[in-house]
């Protein structure tokens, strides 16, 4: 029998008052869990969705060139350019098949396509589907590549969707635009380009996206903030508890000093018991608030984005932060418990 | 047999407001290791401050008091920890026992080196076999004193107090009580003193020292 193990019996003997005392560890940790989470989805859909929007320059063949498709040597001049990052290549042609005029196009980014059955890899748009008569694992021949449709998108254009390098392969190593974000004002760097690289044009976009992506940032800061004021409230009734624990137990705490135990050990167990309580409230908060997660996310349309809801991180932090912020909350009544005089202490009734 | 505990010239004071009162007022004392002695004399007399500093649970105000030599004044509050949990027994008036825990468990509380056996052996001893699992509410007032005992045994002190420790019971547990320290005190060689102000309780000691305002009157 040690002191820990009785500490561990004191919380199990007060259920309701461990109970409450873990309430405001519970819903604070609950709160943050669900706020960060949803904010943290919802700024996920935002980045997924405006992503394929978050460059400053679009680099695609010149007029001057006759042709809608750049080879792979003026590609590499584009995107071995200095002043240029983040760039992504994009390359669509246009087939036809079966006496119907489609267009395939290379995607970096699935997430973006709407699906109405299937999933990603090969995907052709409704209209594209009904004409031909294609269902998911139809066979379809472009170019010689022998392919099976593995969704069917939502928008009814004209459009087959494959990936960027398999796009990129059939149409001989050809891209059809270049998007990339520019170091320095990008309509300078948009007619330097053009200067430097012939063959092309580059055009410039607006920056409100980046805008748009920076105001998603900060609304998940001060969900945090008023999600951790939650938490302080629970973390001062382990304060309150603890104290009052301590009092009540003067007497006990007498006896353990009459038998010998060391004011260290004495506040060592108290500490001990305070983390047990905040951990315990964090545990049954994470787990309250990923059902809350999970809700929303339903309510949301985002249970695509649950694993960015429900970060691993969030739930360590939270944990480990509950647990510590507990126990520095327990300093105060253990430095108490530790100090009483063991004579009037037994006095106590 | 050498002095186990000594007291010298020890007085405690404390302020009651403005008044200060002398609880010890220059104790003069020394007991031997083997000894059993009764401590009597009427409330207020310094018996229970006596036992408090014997025990390490107060220091004097002057004088010095030694345990095995010891002067207590100059360790540390864990040496003083570790010298109350290896050498000395607390038997209470009230029983003191932790309420959420078993009779086994109340005894093994301070125990230094877990011992299951041991700790059971030292309860059927104190007449408690079967009642190891029994929480102090489900024991009688003999019984849970019988714990106590078991529970001031357990490391093996040199010495055990024991405060009042018949106060809260009929005359035949109480007499089954003395006799438990009696025995420790004749066959285990562990020296005791039992602070009392009942007669018949004290009659069980080898020596009966009486106290008033803090003195020894004989």
């Amino acid at each position: 029998m040690n002191l820990y193990k009785m500490a561990f019996n004191n919380i199990r003997r007060r259920k309701l008052r461990s109970a409450l005392t873990m309430l405001g560890i519970i819903i604070g940790v609950a709160t943050i869990v669900v706020l960060v989470g949803i904010t943290a989805g919802a700024t996920s859909v935002v980045k997924e969705e405006t992503s394929s929007l978050m460059y400053d320059v679009t680099i695609s063949p010149s007029l001057s060139s006759g042709s809608s498709l750049m080879d792979n040597q003026t590609a590499s001049k584009v995107e071995s350019y200095p002043k240029l990052y983040n760039v992504t290549e994009f390359t669509g042609f246009q087939e036809t098949i079966n006496g119907n005029d489609v267009t395939i196009q290379g995607t970096n980014n699935w997430k973006q396509l709407k699906l109405k059955t299937g999933s990603s890899g090969v995907v052709v748009d409704s209209g594209v589907a009904e004409k031909l008569g294609y269902t998911v694992g139809s066979k379809v021949k472009i170019k010689d590549q022998d392919m099976t449709v593995t969704g069917i998108a939502k928008e009814n254009g004209e459009n087959i969707y494959v990936d960027q390098s398999l796009a990129k392969q059939m149409a001989d190593n050809k891209v059809s635009a270049i998007t990339a974000r520019t170091y320095g004002d990008p309509k300078t760097v948009a007619e330097d380009l053009q200067n430097n690289i012939t063959g092309v044009s580059a055009q410039t976009k607006s920056e409100k996206v980046a805008e748009v992506q920076d105001m998603v940032n900060q609304s998940m800061l001060f969900a945090s903030i008023i999600a951790s004021v939650g938490l302080l409230v629970g973390i001062i009734s382990v304060i309150n508890t603890m104290l009052i624990s301590v009092m009540e137990r003067t007497k006990q705490l007498g006896i353990l000093k009459a038998i010998g135990f060391t004011n260290g050990e004495i506040m060592g167990s108290t500490l001990f018991e305070a983390g047990i309580l905040g951990f315990l409230g964090a545990v049954i908060g994470v787990v309250i608030g990923a059902v809350g997660i999970f809700a929303a996310a339903n309510a949301l349309h985002f249970t695509d984005y649950m694993s960015e809801m429900l970060p691993v991180w969030l739930i360590v932090t939270v944990i480990v932060g509950s647990t510590v912020l507990s126990i520095l909350a327990g300093l105060y009544p253990a430095r108490r418990a530790s100090k009483l005089n063991v004579v009037e202490a037994l006095r106590d009734e | 047999m050498s002095n186990l505990i000594e007291f010298n010239d020890v007085w405690k004071t404390y302020k009651m407001g403005e008044e200060e009162v002398n609880a010890l007022a220059g104790l003069d004392l020394t007991l031997k290791e083997g000894s059993f002695t009764a401590v009597m004399g009427p409330s207020g007399s310094g018996k229970s401050t006596f036992l408090h500093i014997a025990g390490i649970l107060d220091m004097p105000t002057e004088g010095t008091f030694r345990i095995k030599g010891k002067d207590t004044s100059r360790l540390s509050s864990k040496e003083q920890a570790h010298l109350r949990r290896n050498e000395i027994g607390f038997v209470f008036q009230r029983f003191n026992l932790m309420p959420q825990l078993t009779a086994l468990e109340n005894v093994m509380l301070p125990m230094i080196d877990e011992d299951l056996e041991k700790a059971k052996k030292l309860m059927d001893r104190m007449g408690l076999a079967g009642k190891y699992n029994k929480r102090p509410g489900q024991l009688s007032g003999g019984e849970q004193q019988r714990v106590v005992i078991s529970r001031a045994l357990i490391n093996d002190p040199s010495i055990v107090l024991a405060d009042e420790p018949t106060g809260e019971l009929d005359s035949k547990n109480a007499d089954a009580i003395m006799q438990i320290l009696q025995d420790l005190n004749k066959k285990d060689g562990v020296t005791i003193v039992v602070v009392t102000h009942n007669r018949e309780s004290a009659e069980f000691a080898d020596a009966i020292i009486e106290m008033k305002d803090g003195k020894i009157i004989s």
